[in-house]
């Protein structure tokens, strides 16, 4: 019990405006080729998944609206598939992509939208990628600053009401 | 976990009133006048609050009629966390094999050899 407090202390006292998990990593290569490697499915499937999982599916739709479906199989021959829509592509710079995994029967879980911006950092290129944990429109409204992906999702929340009226 | 529960856990957590209020339920239980106190709020409008919070399996509250205490439930929370974790863990575990992979591509083209 004293670690579920815990856990849930950290979930809920975390003092941030925007709830997201970001992770950043700083890759000795330039930006054009970082970009690449996670736009070109040859690229992608040779690094995409912990150490030791291997990419038997990968299927890529490279553009807003686009969808990807990847297989990744781990070491104990366990297939994990996961699946997402690009919302951008934006060359060098950014990708916007919501992502979630598969359970067994092929439902797709909670989606999470991913954010990954490529900066330029001499000849070294900076990663960084948010994972927006709430989507709701609720959560749209609190946090407005800027969030302009999730007002995408916004409007294409309000669209099958407005087409309805029409 | 199943997806309607992440996302009925994340809804509730969307809005600072709420974290605010589970904030609160950290040091203990506490009834919904108490949980009242520190907002603007009448108590209507923090008992559809706690309504969300109740239905998302995040607080229990009391059965006595009158004083209705809520109660944090941790768990939800937990498996939230640990879901979040895991995230983190595929996208560092990912990162180290884009370096690697990146890194081992260009010493290819610059010097023909492998690194390892």
């Amino acid at each position: 019990m004293g670690a579920d407090i815990d856990a849930a202390a950290d979930i809920v006292a975390a003092d941030t405006t925007d709830r997201q998990l970001v992770v950043t990593r700083v890759i000795d290569a330039p930006r054009p080729l970082v970009f690449r490697a996670w736009i070109e499915p040859d690229h992608v499937a040779r690094w995409w998944g912990p150490q030791g999982f291997t990419t038997t599916f990968c299927d890529m739709d490279i553009r807003p609206g686009g969808k990807f479906r990847f297989c990744m199989r781990s070491p104990e021959g366990t297939d994990h598939w996961k699946r997402g829509i690009y919302r951008e592509i934006i060359a060098p710079e950014r990708i916007v992509f919501t992502f979630a995994w598969e359970d067994a029967a092929g439902n797709p879980g909670h989606e999470l939208l991913t954010t990954v911006t490529f900066a330029e950092q001499g000849t070294r290129t900076k990663l960084t990628l948010h994972q927006a944990i709430f989507q709701t429109v609720e959560a749209c409204n609190d946090h407005h600053r800027g969030w302009t992906s999730c007002m995408e999702r916004f409007a294409e929340y309000m669209t099958p009401a407005q087409a309805r009226k029409a | 976990m199943s997806s309607d529960r992440l996302n009925r856990t994340f809804a509730a957590l969307a809005d600072p009133t709420r974290r605010a209020i589970l904030a609160r339920l950290l040091s203990g239980e506490a009834s919904v006048t108490e949980l009242a106190e520190p907002f603007a709020m009448s108590l209507p409008g923090i008992s559809k609050h706690l309504k969300v919070l109740e239905r998302a399996g995040l607080i229990v509250r009391g059965r006595e009629a009158q004083w209705r205490p809520c109660r944090l439930e941790p768990r939800p929370l937990k498996d939230a966390a640990d879901w979040l974790e895991h995230y983190r863990r595929f996208w560092e575990a990912s990162f180290d094999r884009l370096e690697a992979y990146l890194k081992d591509l260009q010493g290819k083209g610059k010097q023909r050899g492998r690194r390892h």
